[in-house]
């Protein structure tokens, strides 16, 4: 377990920022004044229980070491290999919709006449505002072609003519990546529009003179500086989409039980602890899912020089 | 993220379990050994919410803190979540709970959980011993009694008297009877149904009812054998019905099933399930209209005898053995389970376990105006068929029933072809559960 909550709090720099304020000392104190608040609840809700749940995951029930026992006995569950399977279909496809989505809709924003843009930006920003569980419960609304709102799109887009087609295995990871998609890109948007605003307006109007329509304006010189941004958006929605846990937790019991309590690897380290009393093997599978959190942080910050200075 | 996404969980538990009501009557101070009053945690279902209101209303002495919770029902695991969590914290136990799943006291007596009371010494044994023996067994573990049954809920055939009637249909007797009359159903009256079989408990309806032996327990061990011939002959027979529509693969309790099938010009035909159906699903859910509904005995194989009927529910009450304030918590269930009856619109809306309080409800059903005919011969007669081959493990069977063969049957495929996996799952259920498998 460990806390993602820092997105606004270290943002990366964008573009020709002030270069004195990235020399290393003589700024730590206003440094340390904004971090300080923080810092507390980082060690006790996020480092201490990953450094708990390390020592659960290595330990047996009595206390004893068990090496790498907890691991080899949850990867061989029945349930493992499918749950983490859907966790990460689901946050392929909803990393790669957020991604293509969210930095197309920015580029497509900022081009046009700040008074749209912004009316456009707080449409994209509402769904935003039904947060986890409540966005849920809206959604299973949404799907039930009985009662949807949009019950001809669930009919003839979907070919769901009953709630329990709408909710069918096959479809689960896109719809959870949907619900996901919705409630996030809003924000990620007005993070990425703010990103752009960062970028000289004499770059832009230089790229101009020298014969660049809107097009590749975009590309070839708004996406490359703010690629740090998406690098950053896709680290910590890679985290978030891996531990899955709110979305299928629901629509199990809305489902009077058709999804299974143990559909994503979160919720199967959930059961593990609370149903089997086996805290070591819930320990296994967040550690697990840490690892490949840190693995894909490692290898996005590496290939995109996300915490490169000088660039 | 991680935590704010635990969080939102435990609010939404909350909110499902926001209607803790407390009754305003004065506490009467320490739980005293041995004398009815105090504080008394009662969790229940929104189903036996009334009972527990209506004893704290009767009872000023009793502080009773009325939690009610989604029942465990459909194979929830809120229950062992609790539990688990209570047993951590080291506190927070209510005294006594309703389960919507029979095999709930079955993990509650035993380690890690460790929650359930014996109540040898908490009922009086002559009040116990008027519990059918079929129901006592099925709250006895490892030769000891742990709890009391609310209800028993032997499946029963549900007839719409009204419609068959009208389209001057004979009451089956067998289920080949009634495949038959499936069969013509779709042909001469499409739309209506005699029966579904999407819910999480279907296959205790179908497969229990028909000796299929998927839970056959010898101490550790349990057999599950869902190819066993038992289990596929009932596949075969209601393939064709599924197909054709007269028996779909949709949960009665769902929003879609009571647009299609319920309201003032109801498509439900015939039904084989549980006794509790008539208040809660045709009244409440399906809002079917009264004088149309009644009774039949339970289907027969062919001529096989002795004819045998599942059972979905026979929810148990159960005292916790953490609780100070036992001699409440057991007059509470007695009171709930031999004395609370009310008539009318309120009645229980199950068959009472206790043989004196079945008596009585079945008097007040004969009278009920809500049916057709009177239905008590066929409960009455079904109370005692329920089959023994099935017996209660720790692990729930429904959620795993409702993943690996409602879902299956939604996207088409026949029942014959799933009930091979449908045992592989169970197999891998009963063994993370602890059970040999053979």
């Amino acid at each position: 377990m460990r806390s993602t909550s820092t997105a606004e709090a270290d943002a990366p720099a964008v573009g020709a920022g002030a270069p004195a304020a990235r020399r290393r000392g003589g700024h730590t104190w206003p440094g340390l004044a904004f971090v300080g608040p923080y810092l507390p609840f980082l060690v006790a809700f996020g480092v201490l229980p990953m450094l708990y749940a390390l020592w659960l995951a290595f330990t047996d029930d009595a206390g004893g070491w068990a090496g790498f026992r907890n691991f080899t006995r949850t990867i061989g569950d029945y349930r493992f290999l499918p749950a983490f399977g859907h966790v990460l279909l689901y946050t392929g496809v909803w990393l790669g919709s957020l991604v293509v989505l969210v930095v197309g809709l920015t580029l497509l924003l900022h081009g046009r006449a700040n008074r749209v843009s912004s009316a456009f930006r707080f449409l994209f920003y509402i769904p935003g505002a039904l947060a986890g569980a409540s966005s849920v419960l809206v959604w299973l609304f949404m799907l039930d072609p009985t009662v949807s709102p949009g019950s001809f799109l669930v009919r003839n887009v979907f070919g769901s003519h009953l709630f329990v087609e709408s909710i069918a295995p096959g479809k689960l990871p896109f719809i959870f990546a949907m619900i996901a998609f919705w409630t996030g890109a809003g924000g990620w948007i007005v993070i990425m529009y703010g990103a752009l605003n960062t970028i000289p307006q004499e770059l832009e109007d230089a790229a101009r003179i020298d014969g660049a329509g809107p097009v590749t304006i975009a590309l070839r010189i708004k996406l490359p500086l703010i690629r740090k941004w998406i690098a950053y958006m896709v680290i910590l929605s890679f985290a978030t989409g891996t531990q899955l846990f709110v979305e299928p937790q629901l629509v199990n019991q809305a489902s009077l039980g058709l999804v299974p309590d143990t559909w994503s690897a979160n919720q199967l380290a959930f059961q593990l602890a609370f149903r089997y009393a086996d805290f070591n093997a819930a320990a296994a599978v967040s550690v697990d899912l840490l690892a490949i959190g840190l693995i894909a942080a490692a290898l996005i910050v590496t290939r995109t020089g996300l915490f490169r200075t000088d660039d | 993220m991680i935590q704010r996404r635990l969080w939102l969980v435990v609010v939404a538990a909350m909110a499902m379990a926001g209607c803790s009501t407390a009754t305003n009557s004065p506490s009467s101070g320490a739980n005293s050994p041995g004398k009815v009053g105090g504080d008394l945690t009662i969790w229940v279902d929104a189903a036996r919410l009334p009972v527990a209101q209506a004893y704290a209303k009767a009872h000023p002495g009793v502080h009773a803190d009325i939690v009610t919770f989604d029942g465990d029902g459909n194979g929830a695991t809120t229950l062992q979540t609790k539990i688990q969590l209570w047993n951590r914290t080291g506190k927070g136990w209510p005294d006594v709970i309703f389960s919507e799943q029979v095999n709930d006291p079955v993990w509650m007596a035993q380690k890690p959980f460790d929650f359930a009371a014996p109540v040898k010494d908490l009922i009086p044994q002559d009040v116990l011993a008027r519990w059918p023996a079929s129901s006592t067994a099925q709250c006895t573990i490892n030769g000891t009694q742990y709890c009391v049954q609310d209800n028993l809920a032997q499946v029963v055939l549900w007839v719409n008297k009204k419609l068959m009637d009208q389209f001057h249909y004979a009451v089956p007797k067998t289920w080949q009877e009634w495949a038959s009359l499936g069969e013509k159903v779709a042909r001469e009256h499409p739309g209506y149904i005699v029966g579904n079989i999407g819910d999480s408990f279907s296959h205790w309806i179908y497969l229990w009812g028909n000796q299929c032996p998927l839970s056959q327990v010898n101490g550790t061990s349990v057999q599950i054998a869902a190819t066993d011939s038992h289990c596929t002959r009932v596949a075969g027979l209601l393939d064709p019905l599924i197909k054709n529509g007269t028996v779909p693969p949709l949960s009665v309790f769902t929003p879609d099933f009571a647009q299609k099938y319920g309201g003032a010009d109801d498509k439900v035909l015939l039904m084989p399930g549980p006794s509790w159906y008539a208040q809660a699903v045709f009244d409440q859910a399906l809002h079917m209209p009264a004088k149309q509904i009644t009774a039949a005995p339970p289907l027969q194989w062919e001529n096989e005898t002795p004819v045998t009927t599942g059972q979905v529910g026979g929810g148990p009450w159960i005292m916790s053995r953490h609780s100070t304030n036992l001699t409440t918590a057991a007059d509470f269930v007695t009171w709930a389970t031999t004395e609370f009856n009310p008539s009318g619109a309120e009645s229980r809306p199950g068959y009472p376990a206790y043989a004196p309080l079945a008596t009585k409800w079945l008097e007040q059903q004969a009278a009920n105006p809500y049916y057709a005919a009177d239905p008590t011969p066929a409960l009455k007669a079904a109370a005692d068929q329920i089959w023994p081959g099935w017996n209660l493990v720790s692990y729930p069977d429904q959620p795993v029933w409702s993943t690996s063969v409602v879902t299956e049957l939604v996207a088409g495929k026949p029942l014959s072809s799933l009930l091979e996996p449908f045992g592989k799952a169970l197999k891998q259920a009963a063994q993370a559960a602890g059970y040999a498998v053979n």
